[in-house]
Formats: structure tokens, C-alpha cells, sequence
């Protein structure tokens, strides 16, 4: 055998090791040397190879009798779509915790700044103005963290415009 | 029972149609089946789709294998199998009238 074709037996044999064992069992030596004859017909090696890999994916995924392919991918949807929402609620939460902890009621009080009355003509970018409320601006899908108020996180640090 | 529900083969894919009609014709095993399949539809069946179709309808005690010649396995199709070749070529040949004949000018 030369170094070529026992190139594309290896690729061959390594594509049918893919196979469960049941399978490998009945049909492995058949498949090797069905694989042999393709080569020789012209067929080229990688193409059945790769025939044989798409193969074992739907052997395994169709393993069990009566455990049918569109099960299989409804069970892998099914899976898919939980973990996308579990990862999409811890994302969406990570932030509002954070926001939490910054302005918990409980936590440390920050000093407050003592209003300093205008200067006139005074032309300071932080020009005295007198104080108001700000409604707090929500930001659309931040989610309270537990024990805590929901704050916005945006405006909450400037709920007043002090 | 309908024709409908009586062709089997309605979900098991071409593939397996091409097996059986080859089968039909007589024993046959793997390599033997690719060329009859080459020579009869133009189609070149993979050898992992070949064996993915064989193992669907010997599941469905469409075919079944006959004792190895030295490491090949013919097989060959079981009276069930011929039953459901027959159905599911009727439901086609339906299907082929209908289609030729809103093909045809002035069809439906």
C-alpha cells in the first residue's frame, strides 16, 4: 500500500471510529472495505470520510429505537432556549445589583454638599440653581436586586439637581 | 386505513426510497447498491447515507440482511418492505398525474 492510500485509509478509519460501538460492531469492516472500493472507483477520500462523519452524528443522535431525530432536536432546542434565558437573566441582573449596593439605604451616607448662593454675573459652569426634583430616568430592562429598592441607574445619582 | 397512512415511506427520506426500489431488483449489498443507484436515478449515495438508510428500514423490518459474504452483508427486502415500496410509488404516481396535469396549458 502506498503512503498515500494509507493516508486516506487512516482518514477513513478515524471518520468510522466516530461511530458508536454497536454500530462499528456490525458494519465497520464492511464500511472499510466499501470505503476501499469508492477509492478506487475515484471517489475521492475526504468526501467519504465525510459521508461517514454526518453518518455518526445521525447514528448518535437517532442511537435509541423509538427515540426519534425530531425528538432529539426538540429536547436540544428546548435545552438551548433554558440556557439563553438563564444567561440573559444573569446578565440583566449583574447590573442591578450593582446598583444596589451603591445606593442601598442602609449603606454608608455620603456628606452632603452645603448649597453656596450665587454669584451674580457669575459666569462658573456649576452655577447655583435652586433645587428640584428629577424624576429618576428608568432604564428598561434592569431587573431589583433582591432586598433591595429599585433605583434607576441612571439620574439616581442625580436625582436632584443640586 | 388511507393511502396516506399506509405509505411508510412518506417520512423516511429519498435515500431510502432509492435503497428499496434497488433492493427490489434483488439482494444486493453496499457497493453493489451505490452503483445500481448511480446507474437507475443519477444519484451517488454517501456511504454513511447508505448505511443510515439501511440500518431506518431494516428498523422498520423493511429489508433485512442476509448471512455475511465473507465481510459484506446483502440484503435484501422483506414482503413488508415490498408492500410499502408499492403504496408509496402509488402515492407518487398521484402526485406525478396532478402535477403533469396543471402543468399541461389550460390546466387547472
Amino acid at each position: 500500500m502506498s503512503a498515500p492510500e494509507a493516508r486516506e485509509g487512516r482518514l477513513v478509519d478515524a471518520a468510522l471510529r466516530c461511530y458508536p460501538a454497536r454500530w462499528r460492531r456490525r458494519h465497520a469492516a464492511e464500511a472499510a472495505e466499501l470505503a476501499t472500493l469508492l477509492i478506487r472507483d475515484g471517489t475521492p477520500a475526504p468526501s467519504i470520510a465525510w459521508s461517514y462523519l454526518l453518518g455518526a452524528a445521525r447514528e448518535w443522535l437517532a442511537l435509541r429505537p423509538g427515540r426519534s431525530l425530531s425528538k432529539v432536536a426538540a429536547a436540544l432546542l428546548a435545552a438551548t432556549c433554558l440556557l439563553g434565558i438563564s444567561a440573559a437573566l444573569i446578565a440583566e441582573s449583574a447590573p442591578a445589583k450593582a446598583a444596589g449596593t451603591t445606593q442601598s439605604p442602609s449603606g454608608p451616607a455620603l456628606p452632603k454638599a452645603k448649597p453656596t448662593p450665587p454669584s451674580a454675573g457669575s459666569s462658573s459652569p456649576h452655577q447655583f440653581t435652586p433645587c428640584r426634583p428629577v424624576l429618576p430616568r428608568r432604564v428598561t430592562g434592569a431587573l431589583p436586586a433582591a432586598g433591595h429598592r429599585q433605583l434607576s441607574l441612571q439620574g439616581a445619582a442625580h436625582a436632584r439637581s443640586c | 386505513m388511507s393511502a396516506r397512512e399506509q405509505d411508510v415511506l412518506r417520512r423516511v427520506g429519498e435515500a431510502s426510497v432509492l435503497v428499496l426500489v434497488s433492493l427490489a431488483g434483488g439482494p444486493k449489498h453496499g457497493y453493489a447498491l451505490i452503483q445500481d443507484v448511480k446507474q437507475f436515478a443519477g444519484v451517488e449515495l454517501g456511504p454513511g447515507t447508505l448505511y443510515g438508510a439501511l440500518d431506518r428500514l431494516e428498523r422498520l423490518g423493511l429489508i433485512e440482511s442476509l448471512p455475511a459474504d465473507e465481510r459484506r452483508h446483502p440484503y435484501r427486502i422483506t414482503a413488508p418492505g415490498t408492500a410499502a415500496l408499492r403504496a408509496h410509488l402509488d402515492s407518487l404516481e398521484r402526485v406525478s398525474a396532478a402535477g403533469r396535469l396543471r402543468l399541461q396549458p389550460g390546466g387547472i
